[in-house]
Protein backbone atom coordinates (compact mmCIF):
# COMPACT_ATOMS: atom_id res chain seq x y z
CA UNK A 1 0.00 0.00 0.00
CA UNK A 2 2.53 2.56 0.90
CA UNK A 3 4.82 1.66 -1.90
CA UNK A 4 1.76 2.33 -4.69
CA UNK A 5 1.06 5.86 -2.85
CA UNK A 6 4.91 6.61 -2.48
CA UNK A 7 5.05 5.89 -6.37
CA UNK A 8 1.73 7.50 -7.34
CA UNK A 9 3.00 10.40 -5.19
CA UNK A 10 6.40 10.81 -7.09
CA UNK A 11 4.51 10.38 -10.41
CA UNK A 12 2.79 13.12 -9.84
CA UNK A 13 5.46 15.34 -8.35
CA UNK A 14 7.07 14.34 -11.95
CA UNK A 15 4.44 15.27 -14.09
CA UNK A 16 4.01 18.65 -12.15
CA UNK A 17 7.90 19.35 -12.53
CA UNK A 18 7.29 22.68 -10.34
CA UNK A 19 10.15 22.86 -7.45
CA UNK A 20 6.77 23.27 -4.94
CA UNK A 21 5.17 20.41 -6.05
CA UNK A 22 7.80 18.51 -6.32
CA UNK A 23 9.25 18.89 -2.66
CA UNK A 24 5.94 18.82 -1.20
CA UNK A 25 5.10 15.25 -2.60
CA UNK A 26 8.68 14.05 -1.55
CA UNK A 27 7.83 15.08 1.63
CA UNK A 28 6.05 11.41 2.46
CA UNK A 29 7.38 9.31 -0.16
CA UNK A 30 10.55 9.68 1.08
CA UNK A 31 10.15 8.50 4.07
CA UNK A 32 8.19 5.74 2.92
CA UNK A 33 11.08 4.59 0.19
CA UNK A 34 13.25 4.57 3.32
CA UNK A 35 11.72 2.45 4.98
CA UNK A 36 11.19 0.25 2.20
CA UNK A 37 14.84 0.44 1.65
CA UNK A 38 16.18 -0.54 4.61
CA UNK A 39 13.41 -3.49 4.60
CA UNK A 40 14.86 -4.74 1.62
CA UNK A 41 18.48 -4.21 2.27
CA UNK A 42 17.98 -6.53 5.01
CA UNK A 43 17.47 -9.89 2.96
CA UNK A 44 20.44 -11.17 0.36
CA UNK A 45 19.24 -9.92 -3.50
CA UNK A 46 19.55 -12.12 -5.72
CA UNK A 47 18.68 -12.06 -9.80
CA UNK A 48 15.53 -11.37 -11.49
CA UNK A 49 14.66 -15.47 -12.40
CA UNK A 50 11.16 -16.87 -13.27
CA UNK A 51 8.38 -15.38 -10.64
CA UNK A 52 9.76 -12.36 -9.93
CA UNK A 53 7.56 -9.03 -10.04
CA UNK A 54 8.98 -6.58 -11.14
CA UNK A 55 7.56 -2.65 -10.40
CA UNK A 56 6.86 -1.32 -14.40
CA UNK A 57 8.15 2.47 -14.10
CA UNK A 58 6.91 3.90 -17.41
CA UNK A 59 3.47 4.98 -18.99
CA UNK A 60 2.74 2.04 -20.85
CA UNK A 61 -0.09 0.80 -18.68
CA UNK A 62 1.29 -1.90 -16.90
CA UNK A 63 1.84 -1.77 -13.09
CA UNK A 64 3.23 -5.00 -12.19
CA UNK A 65 4.97 -7.87 -14.61
CA UNK A 66 6.13 -11.11 -13.22
CA UNK A 67 9.48 -12.46 -15.21
CA UNK A 68 8.87 -15.61 -17.07
CA UNK A 69 12.33 -16.12 -18.61
CA UNK A 70 15.69 -13.84 -18.55
CA UNK A 71 17.18 -13.41 -22.09
CA UNK A 72 20.59 -13.96 -20.43
CA UNK A 73 22.57 -15.64 -18.29
CA UNK A 74 21.57 -18.81 -16.47
CA UNK A 75 20.99 -18.00 -13.39
CA UNK A 76 18.92 -14.66 -14.27
CA UNK A 77 18.62 -11.37 -15.66
CA UNK A 78 20.57 -8.68 -13.95
CA UNK A 79 20.57 -4.58 -14.04
CA UNK A 80 20.57 -3.76 -17.73
CA UNK A 81 19.61 -7.31 -18.97
CA UNK A 82 16.25 -8.04 -21.15
CA UNK A 83 13.59 -10.03 -19.81
CA UNK A 84 9.96 -11.88 -21.05
CA UNK A 85 7.73 -11.08 -18.61
CA UNK A 86 3.63 -11.19 -18.03
CA UNK A 87 1.73 -8.32 -17.18
CA UNK A 88 -0.26 -8.66 -13.60
CA UNK A 89 -1.13 -5.70 -12.83
CA UNK A 90 -2.19 -3.14 -15.70
CA UNK A 91 -3.94 0.10 -15.92
CA UNK A 92 -7.80 0.11 -17.17
CA UNK A 93 -7.07 1.84 -20.03
CA UNK A 94 -3.47 1.72 -20.86
CA UNK A 95 -1.55 0.57 -23.97
CA UNK A 96 -0.27 -2.93 -22.47
CA UNK A 97 -3.73 -5.24 -20.90
CA UNK A 98 -3.44 -7.44 -18.00
CA UNK A 99 -2.24 -11.11 -18.71
CA UNK A 100 -0.51 -9.82 -21.83
CA UNK A 101 3.91 -11.23 -22.65
CA UNK A 102 6.13 -8.44 -22.94
CA UNK A 103 9.70 -7.67 -23.34
CA UNK A 104 10.91 -5.13 -20.29
CA UNK A 105 14.72 -3.94 -19.72
CA UNK A 106 15.50 -4.16 -16.13
CA UNK A 107 16.33 -0.82 -15.07
CA UNK A 108 16.72 -0.98 -11.85
CA UNK A 109 17.90 -4.04 -9.60
CA UNK A 110 18.50 -4.49 -5.50
CA UNK A 111 21.28 -6.94 -6.43
CA UNK A 112 24.44 -5.22 -7.01
CA UNK A 113 26.25 -5.20 -10.53
CA UNK A 114 29.65 -4.35 -10.89
CA UNK A 115 30.83 -0.99 -13.18
CA UNK A 116 33.15 -1.01 -15.94
CA UNK A 117 35.34 0.76 -13.21
CA UNK A 118 35.75 -2.04 -10.79
CA UNK A 119 33.11 -0.46 -8.07
CA UNK A 120 29.64 -1.77 -7.43
CA UNK A 121 26.05 -0.01 -8.17
CA UNK A 122 23.05 -1.38 -6.29
CA UNK A 123 19.39 0.44 -6.39
CA UNK A 124 16.14 0.24 -3.76
CA UNK A 125 13.93 -1.66 -5.87
CA UNK A 126 13.71 -4.01 -8.95
CA UNK A 127 12.34 -2.20 -11.65
CA UNK A 128 11.67 -2.99 -15.30
CA UNK A 129 11.07 -0.62 -18.58
CA UNK A 130 8.59 -2.09 -21.40
CA UNK A 131 9.70 -2.55 -24.84
CA UNK A 132 8.84 -4.42 -28.31
CA UNK A 133 11.10 -6.83 -29.89
CA UNK A 134 13.24 -4.28 -30.93
CA UNK A 135 13.88 -2.92 -28.26
CA UNK A 136 11.90 0.34 -28.80
CA UNK A 137 10.36 1.21 -25.52
CA UNK A 138 6.61 1.42 -25.39
CA UNK A 139 5.67 3.88 -23.39
CA UNK A 140 6.61 7.46 -23.59
CA UNK A 141 8.30 8.52 -20.08
CA UNK A 142 10.42 6.94 -17.54
CA UNK A 143 10.01 7.99 -14.16
CA UNK A 144 12.98 7.40 -11.49
CA UNK A 145 17.23 6.97 -11.90
CA UNK A 146 18.41 4.64 -14.35
CA UNK A 147 21.95 3.54 -15.01
CA UNK A 148 23.72 4.92 -17.46
CA UNK A 149 25.02 0.91 -18.59
CA UNK A 150 21.77 0.96 -20.51
CA UNK A 151 24.37 3.19 -23.23
CA UNK A 152 26.63 -0.14 -23.71
CA UNK A 153 23.51 -2.41 -23.79
CA UNK A 154 21.76 -0.29 -26.73
CA UNK A 155 18.99 1.35 -25.09
CA UNK A 156 19.94 4.93 -25.49
CA UNK A 157 16.26 6.06 -26.06
CA UNK A 158 15.51 4.73 -22.70
CA UNK A 159 18.64 7.05 -21.18
CA UNK A 160 17.30 10.01 -22.60
CA UNK A 161 13.55 9.60 -21.67
CA UNK A 162 14.97 9.12 -17.91
CA UNK A 163 15.05 12.01 -15.50
CA UNK A 164 17.99 11.09 -13.34
CA UNK A 165 21.00 9.04 -14.67
CA UNK A 166 23.54 6.78 -11.93
CA UNK B 1 39.86 10.74 -12.46
CA UNK B 2 36.93 11.82 -9.61
CA UNK B 3 37.22 11.30 -6.21
CA UNK B 4 34.51 11.10 -3.89
CA UNK B 5 33.97 10.83 -0.63
CA UNK B 6 32.44 8.21 0.84
CA UNK B 7 28.99 9.00 2.64
CA UNK B 8 29.88 7.46 6.05
CA UNK B 9 33.43 7.89 6.75
CA UNK B 10 34.34 10.79 4.21
CA UNK B 11 37.16 9.15 3.23
CA UNK B 12 38.30 9.41 -0.29
CA UNK B 13 36.87 6.88 -2.72
CA UNK B 14 39.35 5.84 -5.59
CA UNK B 15 37.66 4.66 -8.71
CA UNK B 16 37.06 0.87 -8.82
CA UNK B 17 36.58 1.00 -5.21
CA UNK B 18 33.58 0.36 -2.94
CA UNK B 19 29.65 0.50 -3.63
CA UNK B 20 27.17 2.91 -4.59
CA UNK B 21 23.46 3.01 -3.49
CA UNK B 22 21.35 4.62 -5.59
CA UNK B 23 17.71 5.73 -3.62
CA UNK B 24 14.70 5.67 -5.63
CA UNK B 25 14.51 9.33 -5.25
CA UNK B 26 17.43 9.06 -7.36
CA UNK B 27 19.97 10.81 -4.29
CA UNK B 28 23.12 8.67 -4.61
CA UNK B 29 25.12 7.28 -1.53
CA UNK B 30 28.50 6.35 -2.35
CA UNK B 31 30.77 3.51 0.08
CA UNK B 32 34.26 3.19 0.45
CA UNK B 33 34.43 -0.28 1.66
CA UNK B 34 31.88 -2.89 3.10
CA UNK B 35 32.01 -1.69 6.71
CA UNK B 36 30.68 1.80 5.67
CA UNK B 37 28.25 0.05 3.59
CA UNK B 38 27.06 -2.07 6.48
CA UNK B 39 26.98 0.43 8.69
CA UNK B 40 24.22 2.13 6.26
CA UNK B 41 22.56 -1.06 6.37
CA UNK B 42 22.34 -0.74 9.87
CA UNK B 43 20.65 2.18 10.27
CA UNK B 44 24.08 3.88 12.27
CA UNK B 45 24.19 7.60 12.32
CA UNK B 46 27.63 8.55 11.07
CA UNK B 47 27.27 11.45 13.65
CA UNK B 48 27.42 8.65 16.47
CA UNK B 49 30.25 6.48 15.07
CA UNK B 50 33.19 7.50 16.50
CA UNK B 51 35.70 6.73 14.11
CA UNK B 52 33.70 8.70 11.01
CA UNK B 53 34.84 11.92 10.25
CA UNK B 54 31.55 13.29 10.88
CA UNK B 55 31.87 12.69 14.52
CA UNK B 56 35.38 13.85 15.06
CA UNK B 57 34.05 17.06 13.39
CA UNK B 58 30.98 17.36 15.85
CA UNK B 59 33.17 17.02 18.93
CA UNK B 60 36.07 19.19 17.70
CA UNK B 61 38.42 16.70 17.39
CA UNK B 62 39.46 17.74 13.94
CA UNK B 63 40.18 21.08 12.48
CA UNK B 64 36.99 22.81 10.96
CA UNK B 65 37.76 25.97 9.45
CA UNK B 66 41.49 26.13 7.97
CA UNK B 67 42.92 27.43 4.48
CA UNK B 68 44.43 24.45 4.02
CA UNK B 69 40.33 22.82 3.12
CA UNK B 70 40.92 25.65 0.41
CA UNK B 71 42.95 23.31 -1.36
CA UNK B 72 40.47 20.48 -1.77
CA UNK B 73 37.50 22.12 -2.60
CA UNK B 74 36.48 21.84 -5.84
CA UNK B 75 34.40 23.21 -8.58
CA UNK B 76 31.69 20.69 -9.43
CA UNK B 77 29.43 22.57 -11.98
CA UNK B 78 28.79 20.67 -15.06
CA UNK B 79 29.50 22.69 -18.16
CA UNK B 80 27.79 22.00 -21.66
CA UNK B 81 30.29 21.02 -24.28
CA UNK B 82 31.69 23.33 -26.58
CA UNK B 83 34.58 22.83 -29.12
CA UNK B 84 36.31 25.94 -28.33
CA UNK B 85 36.09 26.05 -24.48
CA UNK B 86 37.61 22.78 -24.16
CA UNK B 87 40.11 23.14 -26.52
CA UNK B 88 41.24 26.27 -24.46
CA UNK B 89 41.18 24.03 -20.91
CA UNK B 90 43.38 21.90 -22.54
CA UNK B 91 45.83 24.67 -23.14
CA UNK B 92 45.40 26.13 -19.86
CA UNK B 93 45.95 22.82 -17.88
CA UNK B 94 49.60 23.16 -17.73
CA UNK B 95 49.35 26.71 -16.43
CA UNK B 96 46.73 26.02 -13.86
CA UNK B 97 47.91 23.48 -12.36
CA UNK B 98 51.65 25.49 -12.21
CA UNK B 99 49.61 27.85 -10.32
CA UNK B 100 48.28 25.63 -7.82
CA UNK B 101 51.25 23.51 -7.13
CA UNK B 102 53.00 27.20 -6.69
CA UNK B 103 50.33 28.11 -4.37
CA UNK B 104 50.13 24.83 -1.92
CA UNK B 105 54.17 25.00 -2.21
CA UNK B 106 53.82 29.33 -0.59
CA UNK B 107 51.04 28.09 1.65
CA UNK B 108 53.60 25.48 3.26
CA UNK B 109 56.32 26.95 3.56
CA UNK B 110 54.39 30.12 5.35
CA UNK B 111 52.80 27.58 7.49
CA UNK B 112 56.61 26.25 8.75
CA UNK B 113 57.81 29.53 9.28
CA UNK B 114 56.23 29.93 12.50
CA UNK B 115 57.66 26.61 13.90
CA UNK B 116 61.05 27.33 12.24
CA UNK B 117 61.13 30.61 15.03
CA UNK B 118 59.49 29.37 18.23
CA UNK B 119 62.33 26.15 17.73
CA UNK B 120 64.82 29.06 18.10
CA UNK B 121 63.23 31.01 20.38
CA UNK B 122 62.89 27.06 22.45
CA UNK B 123 66.68 26.62 21.52
CA UNK B 124 67.66 30.15 23.01
CA UNK B 125 65.90 29.66 26.03
CA UNK B 126 67.39 26.65 26.74
CA UNK B 127 70.70 27.89 26.13
CA UNK B 128 70.11 30.33 28.74
CA UNK B 129 68.52 28.21 31.09
CA UNK B 130 70.86 25.06 30.84
CA UNK B 131 73.94 26.53 30.21
CA UNK B 132 75.38 25.68 33.67
CA UNK B 133 75.32 21.66 32.91
CA UNK B 134 77.66 22.65 30.29
CA UNK B 135 79.75 25.16 32.60
CA UNK B 136 79.79 26.38 36.11
CA UNK B 137 78.28 29.10 36.67
CA UNK B 138 81.19 31.02 38.48
CA UNK B 139 83.50 30.00 35.43
CA UNK B 140 81.05 31.21 33.74
CA UNK B 141 80.94 34.71 35.34
CA UNK B 142 85.10 34.69 35.18
CA UNK B 143 85.33 33.59 31.47
CA UNK B 144 83.80 36.64 29.70
CA UNK B 145 84.40 34.65 26.26
CA UNK B 146 81.50 32.26 27.12
CA UNK B 147 79.11 34.45 27.35
CA UNK B 148 76.43 34.73 24.50
CA UNK B 149 76.55 37.46 22.57
CA UNK B 150 80.27 38.19 22.59
CA UNK B 151 80.59 34.47 21.00
CA UNK B 152 78.33 35.17 18.47
CA UNK B 153 79.58 38.78 17.59
CA UNK B 154 83.83 36.91 17.41
CA UNK B 155 82.20 34.09 15.11
CA UNK B 156 80.70 36.67 12.79
CA UNK B 157 83.47 38.59 12.93
CA UNK B 158 85.78 35.86 11.87
CA UNK B 159 83.57 34.72 9.24
CA UNK B 160 83.60 38.23 7.88
CA UNK B 161 87.37 38.22 7.94
CA UNK B 162 87.76 34.67 6.35
CA UNK B 163 84.92 35.67 4.06
CA UNK B 164 86.36 38.95 2.48
CA UNK B 165 89.54 37.30 1.60
CA UNK B 166 87.89 34.41 -0.49
CA UNK B 167 85.59 36.90 -2.57
CA UNK B 168 88.60 38.66 -3.51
Amino acid sequence: MAVSFASRCSRVGRSLMGGLGNNFCNLPSTSSEMTCGSFLSQQQRTFIQMRTVLKVVDNSGAKKVMCIQALKGKKGARLGDTIIASVKEAMPNGKVKKGKVVYGVVVRAAMQRGRCDGSEVKFDDNAVVLVDKQGQPIGTRVFGPVPHELRQKKHVKILTLAGHIA
Amino acid sequence: MRLEKCWFCSSTIYPGHGIQFVRNDAKIFRFCRSKCHKNFKMKRNPRKVKWTKAYRRLHGKDMTQDSTFEFERKRNRPERYDRNIAENTLKAIKKIDKIRSDRAYDHIKNRLKTGKIQRQKQARKQLEQDIHLVKAPLALAQDSSLHLPKITVNVSQTWTEENQPMEE
